[in-house]
């Protein structure tokens, strides 16, 4: 036999260890899995975080409104509870 | 090619003989060898939906593995480089398929230089010829048969310098 018919022997394929292709396999599907999840993961957070912050404002927005609208309503009793006040007092005053 | 696990799977049943080999031969070292294999499917895995055909899936992981080789010794630091001439002695034998003989040949390829190693590797392993592994490598063909005939000279040198062993 000569060198190169040697060289063809020695270097002949050989299998890895069993179980190999199973390891690999695992291991793909394992480095796939989170890749996948985690847009799905983010996308579903960040519509969850809209909502909230969404509804939060809409909720503020509409109890200071209403706060508003009492304290005008309370200011605007008060202008007239003044008025009515000096009319009665004018009205007193001329009856004497 | 998709991404399909099934598909996956049986490429990796199909090719791992190969892959394996490849750094086995060049490495020396089974569980290393394991180690770089598993990387290079797990990139294939990545690379699937790119790939057209069977054939070019051999090429590629060919390309891949050799490459990974190459740039694994590189940086290896841990591994000391063993040159050609502090290879072990050949132990006296002339018998045709000797376990003795095959380990010896299997320890002085792994001691060639890495370009040298690869082409050798794919030359005797993989059974392509000059072009196929000049293509393979992205290397000049002149190179790759330079690889081959100095590596041959210095093995056949190895052998008969001592020990007689004439082939």
């Amino acid at each position: 036999m000569n060198l190169e018919d040697e060289l063809r022997a020695a270097l002949r394929r050989e299998d890895p260890s069993p179980g190999f292709a199973n390891r690999v396999v695992a291991r793909a599907q394992s480095s796939r899995a989170p890749k996948q999840a985690m847009p799905r993961f983010i996308w579903a957070v960040a519509i969850a975080a809209m909502l909230v912050i969404g509804f939060t404002s809409t909720y503020e927005y509409r109890q200071m409104k209403a706060e508003r609208a009492g304290h005008d309503a309370v200011l605007a009793l008060r202008i007239a509870a003044e008025k009515l006040n000096m009319t009665r007092d004018k009205a007193m005053r001329r009856e004497n | 090619m998709t991404d399909d696990p099934e598909l996956f799977e049986e490429l990796v049943r199909e090719h791992q003989a190969m892959v394996f080999s490849m750094a086995c031969r060049y490495l020396r070292n089974r569980a290393l060898a394991e180690e770089i294999a598993q990387d290079v499917f797990l990139q294939l895995y990545r690379k699937l939906p790119s790939l057209e055909s069977q054939d070019h899936v051999v090429h590629w992981l060919r390309w891949v593995t050799a490459h990974r080789l190459i740039d694994h010794s590189r940086h290896e630091k841990r591994r000391p480089q063993s040159p050609l001439d502090d290879a072990p002695e050949p132990v006296a034998s002339t018998s045709s398929t000797d376990p003795l003989l095959s380990d010896m040949l299997r320890d002085l390829v792994a001691a060639l230089p890495e370009n040298a190693r690869v082409v050798m590797i794919l030359r005797y392993q993989e059974d392509l010829d000059p072009m196929d592994i000049a293509r393979a490598l992205d290397m000049p063909i002149a190179t790759v048969k330079s690889h081959l005939q100095r590596s041959l000279a210095l093995l056949r040198d190895k052998l008969s310098r001592e020990k007689g062993v004439g082939l």
